[in-house]
Parts: C-alpha cells; structure tokens; sequence
C-alpha cells in the first residue's frame, strides 16, 4: 500500500485517507491538524569514509509521527529512492498499527538513501553508526525504538545497538528490536505474525458462531507467515484444502490442493526456503496443481492472502465463492478499494491487516518489554502473551464494528486514530 | 632415466614365461641398472682422473652380465687400452664403439672366457647389449663434459709455484687437441676470426690473412653475392693462433671464449634438431635428453644461443604465435623442457603441438614460478601434474582406423552434420589406438596413478582463437577407479570422445561463421589430475571456479572494469565455467572485496549456489548433486568447510560458530565467508590476474581450483571479448541530426551494427500507466514484439530497472526470455527530483544478458552532455497497431518505430567504448560495419575471431538482381513480378551468401521448365564471378522461389515476405533492360 516508491506521493495518500477517516468520525480541527502532520522529523548527513578512502555523505532520516501513547517504534529503511516523504508516510501507518493492538507506542519510521549492493559491510557498519551518532540523544528505549526494514537486518541493529551503548556508557538492549536470540532477541518472533492472524481468525469464527473444526480454508502464498497460520489452524482443528506458491523457474504461481486437507510438514518436506513448493513432488504427492489464481476459487470458509499486495481486486474478486465467509489479511494490502467495496456490500467478514498481521509488532513490543526488565520469556510465554494481545485488540475492534455498524476495516482505523487522538487530548495537546 | 624405461617395456613385452623365469629376468634386470647406476657415478666423480675413471669401469661392469664370474672387459681410448686381469681374446664377446661427437674415439669390449648356451646375441641377452652401448654412450658423453671438467683442475695446476703465468690456455688447448683433434679445429678457427675481427695487426701477412680486406670490399656491394671463402684446412696452425691470441688478449678471455666456443660446439646437435624442420617430437625429446645427459646448464651457454634454444623450442613444442614465443621464450629455461617431455605422448614422427589450452597453462605457470620467488602471496599456488598427447595424435588415430571420411565433414550443411555426429562419436569409441599412443597413454596413466582425471581439449584452434573457442569441444572427467584394464580403457574412451568433438556440430558452425573451416585442426590432449580430496564417497575440490582480468558484469558502478571478477562453486569448478541458468556461483571483484553482489540475506540465500558438481567414486561417473544433500551426507570431511559456508540463524547469516557444524540441524549457505575473511585468497586472486596481465600483456581469463592445502592454477588464456565486443571507435563529427542518443556512464565495449528497429516505451507515459495490469501487459507486448521482430536486429529502450523483481513501477516487467532476441537493452534513467532511479546494476537479470551476449547500457539523460532524441521515438511512425492489433491501445507508450522506413534507408547503429566511457547511437548507411577503418584486431595483433565484414557483397548482389531482373522477358517466362529480399536486401550479405528471388509465376509448364533453366544459367554465371571476387566456390548463386498466384493471394508460404512489415522483400522492375518490341 504505502510502501510504492513509484511517481505517486505516498504521504499525500495516507493523509487522504487519514483526512477521510477523521471527517468520518469528525475529529476536532486540533487533533486533525496534529495528526495529519508528523511530531518531529529529523534529516542530517551521515559522512563516511569509504573503502578506498575518499568520503561519502549520506543522508539520513528518522519521523516521529506521534508518541502521544508510548515511545515511537518503527523501522529503518535503507533504500537508495528513499525520501522523506515515503518515511512520513510508514510512520503515521506505525501509529495506527501500534494503536490498534493497544500497545503503549507511538509511530516512527526512519531510513538512510543508500543502495546496499554497493556497499561493502564495513561501509554499511559505518552509516549504521553514523546514523545513531546523528540521533543519539532523541532516541532510546524510552523515545524512540528502531528496528530492521527494508535492507537492513539483525546485523544492522547489532552495530546500531554498539554504537548507542557506546556514546551513553551504558547497556541499554531495549533500544532496538529484531535482535537475533541471545542477543536480546525475543524467542516467538518467528511464529508471531502467521499465529497471530489465526489468533484473529478464531475469534472471527466465535463470532459468527461457527466451529473452527467445520471450517476449510484456502491460503495465498506459503512462506513464514502462511506456514505458522496453517499450522495454528489446523491445531485448532480447521482444514486447509488449498495453497498458492510461487514457482520461481516458471515465473509464476501454483495452487496445491488436497480436498481432504494438506498435509503441513509432507509440504514442508518438497518447499526450499523461499516458500516455492516443488511441483513435481506435489503432483507426486496427489496434489491437484492449479493456476496460481485458483486458491481464490475454491468452496472453503475462509481465504487467507499471506503474500502480494493487490491479489484480491475488481477482476478476481467475481471469482470469490459464495461459502466464503472470512478473509484475514495476513499480507499487506492484499484487497484493492474497489475489491473491498465488493466485499463489503457481499457481507464477507474481512479481518483487514492493520489488525491481522500485527503479531509483529506486537512481538517487537514483547523484546523490548524483556529488555528493559533484562527477563526473558520461554517461547510458550511469549505465544501466551501475544494471543491474549490479539485477541484483546479483535474484540475491541469487532466491538467498535457492530457497536457503530461499521465496516472491520473502517472499524479498525477509527479504532487506532481514536485511540491515538484520545491519548493527545488527555495530555492537553489539543 | 630413459634407460629405466626400457627395461619396463621389455617386462611388459614378455607375458607368457614362468615365474622362475620372470624372477630370475627381474633380477637380471636389476643388476644392469645397477650396473648402469655406478657407471655413471663413476663418470660423474668430480675428483677423479681420467685413467682411474676408466680403469673403474672395468671393475663395475661385470656384475651388470648374466654370468659376472666368467665376464672380462677391456676398454680402449685415446690410444690406451685399459683391461680387466683375466682378458683373453675370445669367440664369445660383445664390442660397443665409443663417440665423442659423432666420431669413434675408443671401443668398450665384453667377453665370456667360456662357452654358455646361446641367448639373444651368441650367450649375451638382448638387454645385455643395450646395456653395453648405453655404457659406451655415457663415456663418450661424460668425457666431453671432462673436457670442461678439467678446466677447474688445471685452475688448481696453475696455482702451483713456480708455472708462469699466461699459459693456461696451452693446457687447454693441449687437452683439447688430444681428446677431440677436430674440435681444436674449429676454436682455432674461431679463434681467428675473433682476432680478425678484432683487427690485429699481426695478422697481416700471414696466409690467408688478407681476407679481411676482401671481406670488406665484398660486403661494400650489397647487390653481389659474396665470394666463397674457402675454410677447410686453417691457413696458420693452432698454436700460431693461440700465441697471437696470448699477445692481444686477457688469459681470461681466451679461456672463456673457448669454453664458450666448446659449449656450442656441443650443442649444434640440439640447434640442428630444433630448427630442422623435418625433425619429429620424438627427435626433439631425444635431443633433448641427450643434452640433459650432457650436464649443461642453461646459464653457462651464451646468451643468443640460449634465446635461439628457447624460442626454437617453445616453437616447436607449443606456437607458432609470434608474441606468444617472445612472451615464452623469457620466462622459460631448457629444463623446463625436459619435464615437459617427460610427460609427453605422441607417435614418433610426431610434428603436433600441444596445443591452445597446454600453452596457456604452460606460459602462466612460468609466471607465477618465476614471480613466486618475491611475492609471498603467490607462494602456495601449484600446478596439477599433467600429461599431453600431441595435437597430430588425432591424425594418426583417424588413419590407424581408416576413418578419413570424417574430414570432409565439415563442409556439410550443419544439419547433417548434427544428424551425424552420434554416429561418429561411437565410431570413434569402438576404434583402437595407434601402439605408440596406447604405450604412452599407459605410461601416463601409471604415472598419475588412480587419481581422479580429466581429460581437456587442447586444439591448434584454442591456440589461434582464445578463449572464443572454449567449452566448444568436450573436457571429460574420469574417476579412474579400478584395474588397471578398466582404467585405460576409460581414459582411451575419453580421448575418443574429445577427438570426435572435433566433428561436432557447435565448433564446425561457430568455424564456419568465422571462415576458420579450412584451417587444418588438430587436437592435442591435456590429462590433468583432478585438484581434490576425497570426501565420503565423493572426489572434488574444495572449491573452484574462474577469473577474469576484466569485470564485464559490474553489479555496482564503484566497480571499476579493472578490478576483476572471480565466479566460484563448491566442488568442481564446470558449474562456475559453464552458464548453469538456474544456479549462481559466488561473485566477487578481487579489486573491491567489500562489495558483493548480493548484499540482503534474501539474495545471498536467494542467489548462492545451490547444486554442485563432483564425481561419485561408487558410481565412477561425474555427478550433479544438490549442496544441501551433499553437506549433510559427509559435509563436516570437506576441507576447509567453515571457512566456506555460512549458517543461517533466523534472518541473518554468521560464519560458522567454534562448536560443531550439524549439517542435519543447521541451514547452512555457501558464501566462501570465511575463506574471504581469514585467508590470502583475494589477494592471491587478484595479484595472478595482475601477474598475468602485465607479464602477458593481455587480460586473462585463468580456472583455479583448492583441494585444502593449496590453490592450484588449472588454465589461462586471455580474456576474450565477447563476440562483437572489442571497444568500438567513436567518430568525433557526427552531425547532430544523425544523433539519436548518446551515454556517458558504465559504458561496455561493443558494437550493435545494422539495427532495423527500435522498441521504445516511453518512461513519460509508463508512469502515467494507472493499473498494475497496465504495467504488465506492457510487459506482454515486449514479450510479443521480441518473437517477432528481426533477430538480434532490435533494441529494446524504456525506462528504469527492466526484469526488476520489486516494484514494477521501477521498470518493465519482463524475464529474460521475454527479451532474449533483442541485441541492446538501453534503461532510461530520468530523474525525479533529486533522485536517479537505480538500474539493472546487481539483478540477476542483468547476469542474464551478459552471458547470452546481448548488450546493456544505461542512459542518464539529464547529464550533461548527454542527448536523447526523444521526438524521433515518440513523433515516428509506430507499428504496434499494425504488428500487435491486441495491443493497439498501448500504442502510446509502447513505440516500434521501422528505423529504415523513417530515416530514409538508414539504421540505427550503436557504438560502445568503455575506455573512453562514451557510447552513441547514430543514424547510417547500412553495411559496411565499422565507421572508423580499423580491423578488429586485437593488441599484438592475434587475430580475433570478429564478425566477416560484410564489406560490398550485398551491393553487389543486390545490383546483379536488378540486372538479371532487367533482363527478365516477363511474357516469354511467365512472369508477373519478382522480389529481392533476405541479407542481399538488407545489407547483411556475405561472401557466401546467396541471391534470394521471389518470383510471381502464372505461366505454363513449358514457360516453368525455361524459367527455371535460364534462372540456372543465370546463377552458375554469377557463382563464377562470385568465385572470382570472393574465392566461394557455390553451385550456383541465385535461390529464386516461385510463387503461384493462389500464394500470393492466400499470402502463402514465402508471399508473407512480400508485404512483411518487418523485413519486406524489395520488388525488381522487369525486362527494362530488353530491347523495345
């Protein structure tokens, strides 16, 4: 959604549709003005001396959006078409993504123009550094928390980390988030997101009074989160019939599908570490391989896109059947307004993915939680936490939803920037 | 020794005797070695005189005899004869002359004093008389050496007091004249000349002194042959000479010329062998042994005829490339050579070479030794041991078998020679091998022993050619496991193979293409030991791969061209050589380690190499394994394989930690972190390629493998360029209006000739494209256009990052099969603000276009300087409608413009320089392909296999049509129209090529039958001219094709040419020419 880089400005979009929202739940003209802008913005050079000896400058970026309900948290991006705008944009988005599950967080986003392929690690460890020098003393575990995105990685937070304990002369893990295990990491990550659409799902299904045992469902995509929502659902007793992959030689997708149930770990068995099941073996397997259209097709419960923005739009949503009842966006942006207006009118419960893939976040939240009490969890106490968060941050939507008769995903939106605004007149902001 | 060698043939020779027998021959055996040995410490005695040296020889050759109790000897030289006790005169001896240079100065006799059964030669054995003639031998060798050896005890006698001083040289010269009168004879001579040429004085008057007057004159016109001047006797005897010498000369300089003198004078053998042109391999070996045997050493030989030995061998072994001798000849010694023909194969008369791949390795191997010595970083490099087989071997197995009718198959069309290759593999297979291979090939196999090999290519092509050649002909790996039957068995088989690769059909069409067919090929053999380790059940390397001196795939514009670039694998390094497309080696830039080209953890797992190539030891066969099976079956054995792999833990790559590696557990990439990180490797890398570079004066392109312990050079030759690729010279005063855009950033070399059209989205409208399924369907056309566009005659231009797999906005949505045909993909650059979006620079896309040879350049036009006519694609006329109706409504963003159609016959051609960064597409006049006149010729002048130049031929054709169609009665024939079209029409005719005719034919079978013959005369009349311009031989040159008038209307088979709207045929006016009825 707000992550194109293309001729569009991805800021003006995610003010529009803030602008559309606030009109909507007629916000006063103080907390409008307050958030449709950023807090603080922060832009600097970050000299550094390359390989071969001359200097580079790079520029650098860190947006508050509002940290009216906690520190900021959000990610640092480093993308050579990189802007400030982009960056304004993803961090209002941290806000309501943050507010939803009811963390006690604010929205941030932060990034460096750079291309890392042509970069060496010694000169990535320099921006790195160089980035927290710039900004050392507006972030930290109690301001603002960074944490990886695009092109940066675990290792990138590590020397992030060093720098910042450096310049304050202290241990400070709760700085960053996305630290590998053992370094202050927290156990779950892996399994938060994919459990944490499923966690969403059950409640759904509590809801429209359906048994999750009953139910059959259909996935898009078979990576991280798509693996661990399968493997949560089917402990609750659902059945999957039906998953896409990208076939990477073929350049294109394929939809698997066993009408009496997949089985998890025999495709786990046939799929490299990209999620690309091989095709033969499943066919071996008594798979029926189908167009990478087809998962949208099949008579189950509940879909669930966990891969490409965009895959539910005006063109495929025609060929959505009518037992479809749930649709839980695991991935970002996988419905298009016009898809969404179809939905909508059709009566399918769409879980949208502020609320459905915020397990993220929501674990990121959880390391810093355990950093800053230097406790760590077991992996099942994180899991525990987590679902109770989910669930909690479901039924307030879904509350808010039936309460106004609001659409889930204009529920889930009201939700955040109400929360967000509340948080801004209790402080006598506005 | 050679002489060890004989006595194993003899072994081998006699299969059928008892085991007494063969035990009782070993030990015979064994005793004349032995006998042999002490023979020659003997001679080699530095501090031993003459006459005890042979009185020694006396004692030690008994025991070398059968029967040693009743053996007596007697040796005669130099007028002494020197015998053992017993002696006696009797029927039963054995007489060996001794030679000192080709002239019999003694004789060695060996007698039984009584009778013994008669064996081979009276009671001797055969071996028993080679044994004796390799004795005499050595004495008459170790003797002219003593000649030299005496100079150090005479160095002693001159100390004693009382000598004057002055008169060593009389010593020698007395030594001399005693042991070898006739060479006295020629230093004398020697002598003279040197004091003539000196101009002493006191020369003058004395016999035949006066010559150096003559001698001047003579030369003073140099039109009239010199008059003979005869030398056969010496006017002045030696030691007038020497006394003259004495007064004008150092004592020194007269025993050094003399021993300078003596030197050549021994070596004249070696020379005569070397540049005599008749002289076989196997003459040449001899030659050489014979010289080993003789004790010189290079460095006490005079300078020039050290330089004439070298090239002469280095010639003869190797090249007839004149760079590539006068590289070699500095760098290698004489016993270089020694080695070599050790572990040589070839039938005796041999005159092959060993061919392209053997020289280049042979030449960079010299390098590195001699620079080895002061550079710490080249110290561990090694050299697999390998052995050749001379290019000529393949002629003589081809008439061993009688197999001459492949010869002429390379002049068949390629078809047939597709079809018919199958079948000459297995002939060749099921042929047997020349006695002389089969013995050396065994040879060779018993010395490599039961290593794994391979089996290369090594052809007289390779040589000319570079690399352009390489992968075309087969290289065979061999486990070489079992007895030693199935072994040779298994090496034969494989270098049948790589002989029928000679016939095979991709090197007879890429030779045809390049005029290279009649060029007499032969393919010489390299059998190398495979660099590796066995690993569970596995051989291979611990890794491998190749590097080039050039980096022509620079994933990132801080990459400069000379920083190199090294692709390698785990295992075998066939998979790093080879494009493998859905594989990727591990790149690196030896110039700028730290910038790799997969940077996130999703490209290096996405983009590492994910099968490798070994050989299986329990199957015997070469195999194509999946890493990750590979690391868990027997992972932790490989050598080196922390430093090698990475683990995967969570998102994030580390280098192996201290506890063990549990390849069953841990996920782990190939990433050569470790080896980067810990180990000279790059610097070894990129100090070869500087090496080699700067000693070869070219770049190269070298193979390398690691068994653990050392880094082993495998090849080098010089980097080619692509195909088309040579740095193309920019005209400086093109007029403006001929300008259809210029760059000035990451410019490749090469060079896109005749481009007809020209596929261009617009990077303005594309933006403005609203809909994903927009974006994508401009994708599907491209795909669409580049099926139907002319071939390699099109370039693709649009904007950003095309194949990109992120955003598509970024840039056209194609794969590489999309755009496969096109010969330029041009990215336009524009930018948005302050930022410029990023190019293919690092996609693996990109890595596709390098390796199937179609060119890239990026265009930033908002640089200075830089131009971009964007009016002449956007306001021309657009074919899409016309081509892709279904697209039509694209037509705003995606443009094919006709460039001949719109620029008035013109093409569009393009010209990349990389050393000067610049490269321009401009409008010209189709043909001839270089702008500037220079041939593709590469530095020091080796030939590179360019593209022919198509030079007039088309003109000329295109003019003959005409003629002929001028001449063409249409009512007499039949005749409605007739049409011009394919390479005659285009401007892409060769000297080869042939007059391709539509013809409208609506006449009756009579008119047909005349048509068709006076077409006939027509086409052998101008197959004869053709012939007579070119040197083509054709049958005939016109390839006309009649079209009835159902085809034309039905646009049937070649009628669609007619109004083709890419490539339409050109209609001939008809019967212009005939007289008026």
């Amino acid at each position: 959604m707000a992550q194109t880089n293309g001729g569009h400005n991805a800021f003006a979009m995610a003010q529009a549709q803030f602008d559309r929202m606030a009109e909507q739940m007629e916000l006063d003209a103080g907390a409008r003005a307050l958030l449709r802008e950023a807090q603080r913005e922060y832009s600097f050079s970050i000299p550094v001396r390359m390989d071969d000896g001359s200097s580079q400058v790079f520029r650098g970026f860190r947006v508050q959006h509002n940290d009216a309900r906690g520190p900021s948290k959000g990610g640092i991006r480093f993308h050579p078409m990189e802007t400030l705008d982009t960056v304004r944009a993803l961090a209002m988005w941290m806000t309501w993504k943050c507010a939803v599950v009811d963390l006690p967080l604010g929205g941030g986003k932060g990034g460096v123009v750079c291309d890392p392929h042509h970069l060496s690690l010694r000169e990535q460890e320099q921006i790195c550094r160089g980035w927290v020098r710039q900004i050392a003393r507006n972030m930290g575990p109690l301001q603002d928390v960074p944490a990886p995105d695009v092109m940066t990685s675990p290792q990138h937070m590590l020397w992030m980390l060093d720098e910042f304990e450096a310049i304050h002369g202290a241990k400070l893990p709760g700085f960053i988030t996305g630290k590998p295990v053992g370094m202050g990491g927290s156990l779950g990550r892996k399994e938060a997101t994919g459990y944490g659409v499923v966690y969403t799902i059950r409640e759904t299904l509590k809801e429209l009074g359906i048994l999750t045992e009953a139910t059959r469902a259909s996935v898009q995509g078979f990576g991280n989160v798509a693996q661990h929502a399968i493997e949560l659902y089917q402990q609750l007793g659902g059945t999957v019939v039906c998953v896409s992959s990208w076939n990477q030689e073929d350049q294109r997708g394929y939809a698997f599908r066993k009408m009496d149930g997949i089985d998890l770990q025999e495709l786990l068995g046939i799929t490299n570490r990209f999620g690309g099941i091989d095709k033969a073996k499943a066919e071996a397997a008594g798979y029926d391989v189908l167009p990478g259209e087809a998962w949208l097709e099949q008579d189950v419960d509940i879909l669930l896109p966990a891969a490409l923005e965009n895959q539910i739009n005006a063109e495929t949503v025609g060929k959505i059947p009518p037992r479809v009842k749930v649709i839980a966006e695991g991935a970002n942006g996988p419905t298009t307004p016009e898809a969404d207006a179809v939905l909508h009118k059709r009566g399918v419960f769409v879980i949208p993915d502020l609320l459905a893939n915020a397990g993220g976040v929501t674990c990121s939240y959880f390391e810093q939680v355990q950093n800053n009490a230097n406790y760590y969890w077991l992996r099942d106490e994180v899991l525990e936490k987590l679902d109770l968060k989910m669930t909690q941050a479901f039924m307030g939507v879904s509350q808010v939803a039936t309460d106004q008769k609001l659409y889930m995903r204009d529920a889930t939106y009201l939700i955040a920037v109400d929360r967000v605004a509340r948080a801004c007149r209790d402080r006598g902001w506005v | 020794m050679g002489e060890a060698k004989l006595n194993r043939d003899d072994l081998t020779a006699e299969p059928s005797q008892s085991l007494d027998e063969v035990l009782k021959g070993l030990q015979d055996r064994a005793k004349e070695l032995f006998c042999l040995y002490q023979v020659g410490e003997v001679l080699r005695a530095r501090d031993m005189a003459l006459d005890a040296k042979l009185q020694r020889i006396l004692e030690v050759l008994p025991p070398g005899f059968r029967h040693t109790e009743i053996c007596e000897v007697r040796l005669g030289f130099g007028g002494h004869t020197f015998e053992t006790p017993g002696f006696v005169d009797t029927p039963w001896a054995l007489n060996e002359p001794i030679q000192l240079q080709g002239e019999e100065v003694g004789f060695l006799q060996v007698v039984y004093v009584e009778e013994r059964p008669p064996e081979d030669e009276g009671p001797f054995l055969r071996q028993e008389r080679k044994l004796l003639s390799a004795v005499a031998e050595q004495i008459g060798l170790r003797l002219s050496s003593d000649i030299e050896g005496s100079w150090e005890v005479m160095d002693k006698d001159l100390q004693l007091p009382g000598r004057r001083r002055g008169r060593k040289w009389k010593v020698i010269l007395d030594f001399l004249q005693r042991a070898d009168a006739q060479l006295a004879q020629r230093i004398s001579r020697r002598m003279l000349n040197h004091l003539r040429w000196k101009g002493v004085a006191e020369l003058e008057g004395l016999p035949g002194c006066q010559r150096s007057m003559v001698l001047e004159t003579a030369f003073g016109d140099e039109n009239q042959p010199l008059t003979l001047q005869e030398e056969d006797e010496l006017p002045i005897p030696t030691e007038t000479i020497f006394r003259i010498a004495a007064n004008h000369c150092e004592e020194e300089e007269i025993i050094g010329l003399i021993q300078a003198w003596t030197n050549r004078d021994r070596l004249s053998f070696l020379i005569n062998t070397l540049e005599w042109g008749d002289s076989s391999l196997g003459d040449i070996t001899e030659a050489l042994r014979r010289f080993q045997v003789l004790g010189m050493r290079e460095d006490e030989l005079p300078f020039s005829v050290v330089k004439v030995l070298r090239a002469a061998l280095v010639r003869r072994f190797f090249s007839e490339e004149i760079d590539y001798i006068n590289i070699t000849k500095e760098l290698v010694t004489l016993e270089d050579f020694y080695d070599l023909s050790r572990h040589l194969v070839h039938t005796p008369n041999s005159h092959g070479k060993l061919g392209g791949k053997s020289a280049g390795v042979f030449l960079a191997r010299k390098i590195v030794e001699r620079m080895q010595r002061d550079n710490e970083v080249l110290e561990g490099i090694r050299f697999p041991r390998t052995w050749y087989v001379a290019s000529d071997g393949v002629i003589s197995f081809i008439r061993h078998n009688n197999l001459e009718d492949v010869y002429d198959r390379k002049y068949m069309e390629i078809d047939q020679v597709r079809q018919q290759y199958p079948y000459v593999v297995q002939v060749f297979k099921s042929a047997t091998f020349p006695p002389e291979l089969l013995n050396g090939l065994t040879r060779a196999l018993e010395d490599l022993g039961d290593r794994p090999l391979i089996v290369r290519s090594s052809s007289l092509l390779e040589d000319r050619t570079g690399a352009a050649f390489s992968g075309k002909y087969k290289s065979l790996f061999l486990a070489n496991l079992g007895t030693k039957t199935e072994r040779l068995s298994a090496l034969l088989d494989a270098v049948a193979e790589v002989y029928a690769s000679i016939f095979s059909p991709d090197p007879i069409e890429y030779r045809k293409e390049r005029n290279l067919l009649d060029f007499h090929e032969e393919m010489g053999i390299m059998i190398q030991e495979v660099v590796g380790t066995r690993v569970g059940k596995y051989f291979l390397p611990a890794f491998s791969g190749v590097a080039f001196s050039n980096n022509e795939f620079r994933w990132s514009p801080r990459i400069r061209r000379e920083d190199g670039l090294v692709r390698m694998v785990l295992g075998l390094g066939t998979r790093a050589v080879d494009r493998v497309g859905d594989d990727y080696p591990v790149l690196l830039a030896p110039g700028q380690p730290g910038l790799r080209a997969n940077t996130t953890t999703d490209e290096v797992l996405r983009y590492s190499p994910k099968m490798m190539d070994l050989i299986n030891l329990e199957t015997r066969s070469f195999e194509t394994i999946p890493v990750a099976d590979f690391l868990e079956e027997c992972g932790n054995e490989l050598p080196q394989v922390r430093k090698i792999v990475s683990v995967v833990e969570e998102d994030r790559i580390t280098r192996p930690g201290a506890l063990g590696l549990d390849f069953s557990k841990q996920d782990a990439v190939v990433t050569f972190e470790g080896l980067l990180a810990d180990t000279p490797f790059l610097a070894q890398m990129s100090t070869i390629l500087n090496v080699l570079r700067e000693s070869m004066g070219t770049p190269v392109d070298i193979e390398f493998a690691a068994d653990g312990n050392a880094l082993h050079l495998l090849q080098c030759r010089s980097q080619s360029f692509i195909e088309g690729s040579a740095p193309s010279p920019i005209p400086r005063d093109i007029p403006r209006n001929r300008i259809l855009f210029t760059a000035n950033r990451y410019v490749s070399d090469g060079r896109v000739p005749d481009v007809t059209h020209v596929v261009y989205v617009d990077p303005e409208e594309y933006s403005q494209l609203g809909t994903l399924e927009e974006l994508k369907e401009v994708g599907r056309a491209v795909s669409r256009l580049n099926k139907l566009l002319p071939k390699r005659e099109f370039i693709l231009m649009g904007p950003g990052r095309w194949g990109s797999r992120g955003d598509i906005r970024l840039g056209v949505s194609v794969t590489y099969s999309d755009i496969n045909n096109t010969s330029l993909l041009v990215e336009i650059a524009y930018r948005k603000g302050s930022y410029v979006p990023d190019l293919s620079f690092g996609t693996h896309f990109f890595q596709d276009l390098v390796e199937a040879q179609i060119h890239y350049l990026p265009l930033y036009p908002g640089d200075d300087g830089s131009i971009l006519n964007e009016a002449f694609f956007r306001d021309s006329a657009n074919l899409l409608p016309e081509l892709l109706p279904e697209f039509a409504h694209l037509s705003h963003v995606v443009r094919v413009v006709d460039v001949p159609r719109v620029a008035e016959g013109q093409v569009l051609r393009v010209l990349l320089n990389a050393d000067l960064e610049e490269a321009v597409g401009l409008l010209a006049e189709p043909g001839p392909a270089l702008e500037v006149g220079s041939a593709p010729r590469a530095r020091h002048g080796r030939l590179v296999a360019a593209e022919p130049l198509p030079e007039d031929h088309w003109q000329w054709r295109f003019r003959m049509a005409e003629r002929l169609a001028s001449r063409l009665d249409p009512e007499r024939f039949g005749v409605k129209a007739m049409w011009v079209f394919g390479g005659t029409k285009n401007g892409t005719a060769g000297p080869g090529s042939d007059i391709d005719l539509l013809v409208h034919f609506a006449g009756t079978e009579e008119q047909r039958k005349d048509l068709l013959l006076w077409l006939e005369g027509w086409s052998i009349s101008l197959a004869e001219m053709n012939y007579i311009r070119t040197g083509y031989r054709a049958d005939g040159l016109v390839d006309a094709r009649l079209l009835s008038d159902r085809d034309i209307k039905n646009r049937t088979g070649y009628s669609v040419k007619i109004a083709s709207v890419t490539d339409p045929a050109h209609p001939l006016p008809l019967g212009t020419a005939l007289p008026s009825s």
